[in-house]
């Protein structure tokens, strides 16, 4: 599913790969800045390749910070919503379906502050 | 040989000094400074201005999507459109290669609207930006002239003071409105959109933008690189009365992306393209347009340089506060003590570009040190921020560690801290960290707010400090 539209679109960045020698900190392929484009999240620096519908390309984004939408790690590595930062975990009802579509919504909340008020 | 000669006649031919005059605009030689020099070597004449067929496009509150269409050579057109000398004037004037009715021109003017009462003329020269630069750059003095002359009809026909206009002018569109302050004294103000580099930097005051040319002329530089080699577009030296250098002038982030990301943009494969070829440049306008709808997201912090204003020597603002970047600098227009000022600051990668910067002090506290990163995101009245990195390397408990956070949401008052750290590999011995104290620091008004906590915590385990 994640990969029916950009095959096209890998050939080109695996043909540009060797004319265009990466710099140290960036590349075409992993480490992926903000915005660029992306299959999967292991390619993003910030780790969440994010798209907005089915039919949109992917770029990468930031993760959610606390009290923003999310979705729980899924195996397809591009998200409608992105993961949580680390130290935050999805507040979500998983339902198969929304497992399946990639379409389980939550809320990312830190497990230890409700402890502390 | 006969080459030579050839070329000597040439350049003696055109070194002679050539002029051509146009009726209600006057004469335009290409003598010195306008040709000739080592900015610029090559000699042109404007062309005339039906030639260059300029439009102004006029967007007011009565007619925020569509524009009408005035004209000073026929001023009944002013009379019958929705001008209302009642309000303030500004025109936005495009660039080289650039369109008039480009969106980017209109979507300002409907920006504008949302927090003001204004007239907004969007100045549409495009037959003569699109040619050679040489040509292009010559092509600015009508185009100047003629919003010149367009002020002096307000000013003679309706009474409407020039202090009243405001000229936004990016790229070329920057020196046209230089040109137009320098015919028509009196301008209240001139915003030079990254103005243009070649042809125009290094020469006399007459020829570009200067601070002469308003009664207060501020400027943003986001692509000041020399042209050759690096391809800067925009002038790097300081030419207003107030000069911003966003992310340090030379390379905005947002704009290294790899080609096919760039070009298919999020906004689509025409402003993609122009990203591609002149990201940087255009980033100037961006941020002016963002700067409407967020007041106190670009306040520009005075200072010798960007390496500087990276370290604690330009924080926080001081007591009179710090110039807002783009639409609201004129706030500060009667606080200029310097005679040039250079102001600094960051902005995001991508549209929202505010930032609201803030100062974070930590001390650390745990039993052994360990080698990682902390993370901090701050909470308050106004949101909370994302988890930003203030420190990498070895994390001994007990020392300080100072850095900055360019926070996307304006936080206000400040309410709590969360402290994470992560030593990117999996240690063994379960090494454990806390954050002892941290001290935040705004930017805007200088307020520090006091955070305790109290034991340590894994990595990855977020720890939550109060105020205390």
């Amino acid at each position: 599913m994640a990969n029916t539209l950009p095959p096209c679109l890998l050939l080109v960045l695996l043909l540009l790969a060797p004319v265009l020698p990466a710099p140290h900190k960036r590349g075409l392929i992993f480490n992926l800045d903000t915005g660029e484009l992306c299959l999967q999240s292991a390619q993003c620096k910030d780790g969440c390749c994010h798209r907005d519908g089915g039919l949109s390309l992917a770029r990468c984004v930031p993760k959610a910070a606390e009290f923003q939408e999310c979705s729980p790690k899924s195996i397809y590595g591009v998200y409608y919503k992105c993961p949580c930062e680390s130290g935050l975990t999805c507040d979500v009802d998983k339902t198969i379906v929304g497992s399946i579509t990639n379409s389980d919504f939550g809320t990312c909340k830190d497990p230890r502050g409700s402890r502390l008020w | 040989m006969l080459g030579i000669w050839i070329l000597a006649l040439f350049l003696l031919s055109t070194a002679e000094g050539k002029e051509v005059c146009y009726e209600r605009l006057g004469c335009f030689s290409d003598d010195i400074p306008w040709s000739g020099t080592t900015e610029r070597p090559i000699h042109k004449l404007p062309w005339d201005p039906k030639k260059i067929d300029i439009h102004f496009n006029l967007y007011t509150r009565e007619n925020p999507t569509s524009f009408q269409e005035i004209s000073a050579i026929d001023a009944s057109t002013i009379d019958y459109s929705n001008f209302n000398t009642s309000r303030i004037t500004r025109f936005i004037v495009h660039g080289f290669i650039d369109n008039g009715e480009e969106n980017w021109l209109s979507d300002m003017c409907k920006r504008m609207l949302t927090v003001e009462d204004v007239n907004c003329i969007c100045v549409d020269w495009k037959k003569g930006a699109r040619c050679q630069y040489t040509q292009a750059s010559n092509n600015v003095r009508v185009v100047g002239a003629e919003i010149a002359y367009f002020v002096n009809v307000l000013k003679e026909k309706h009474g409407y003071s020039p202090a009243d206009v405001h000229i936004i002018g990016h790229s070329l569109g920057a020196h046209v409105a230089g040109e137009a302050g320098r015919r028509q004294p009196g301008i209240g103000r001139i915003t030079g959109l990254d103005p243009a580099q070649p042809y125009f930097q290094g020469t006399p005051v007459e020829v570009r933008l200067d601070k002469s040319d308003a009664e207060f002329v501020d400027v943003i530089h986001t692509d000041s690189a020399p042209t050759i080699p690096y391809l800067g577009f925009g002038m790097s030296t300081a030419i207003g009365h107030l000069d911003f250098y966003p992310n340090g002038g030379e390379q905005m982030p947002g704009c290294g992306k790899n080609p096919v990301s760039q070009i298919v943009d999020i906004d689509g494969i025409w402003e993609g393209t122009r990203d591609f070829v002149a990201c940087n440049h255009l980033r100037s306008y961006k941020y002016y347009s963002d700067s409407i709808i967020y007041p106190d997201g670009f306040l520009g912090y005075a200072c010798a340089s960007y390496d500087v204003f990276e370290t604690e020597n330009c924080f926080p603002c001081p007591q009179e506060g710090c110039p807002n970047m783009g639409h609201f600098a004129d706030k500060f227009k009667g606080k200029i003590k310097n005679n040039f000022v250079k102001l600094y600051l960051n902005t995001g990668e991508a549209k929202d570009f505010a930032l609201w910067r803030y100062k974070v002090t930590v001390t650390l506290s745990g039993n052994s040190k360990v080698k990682g990163y902390v993370n901090l995101a701050l909470y308050g009245s106004g949101g909370n921020t994302r988890q930003h990195q203030i420190f990498e390397g070895t994390l001994q408990p007990d020392n300080t560690y100072t850095s900055f956070i360019d926070a996307e949401v304006n936080i206000g008052t400040v309410t709590k801290v969360k402290f994470l750290w992560n030593n990117n590999w999996l240690n063994p011995t379960f090494p454990k960290l806390g954050a002892a104290t941290i001290t935040v620091q705004s930017g805007e008004n200088g307020k520090e707010f006091r955070f305790c906590g109290s034991g340590t915590v894994r990595e990855d385990v977020l720890q939550t400090l109060t105020a205390c």
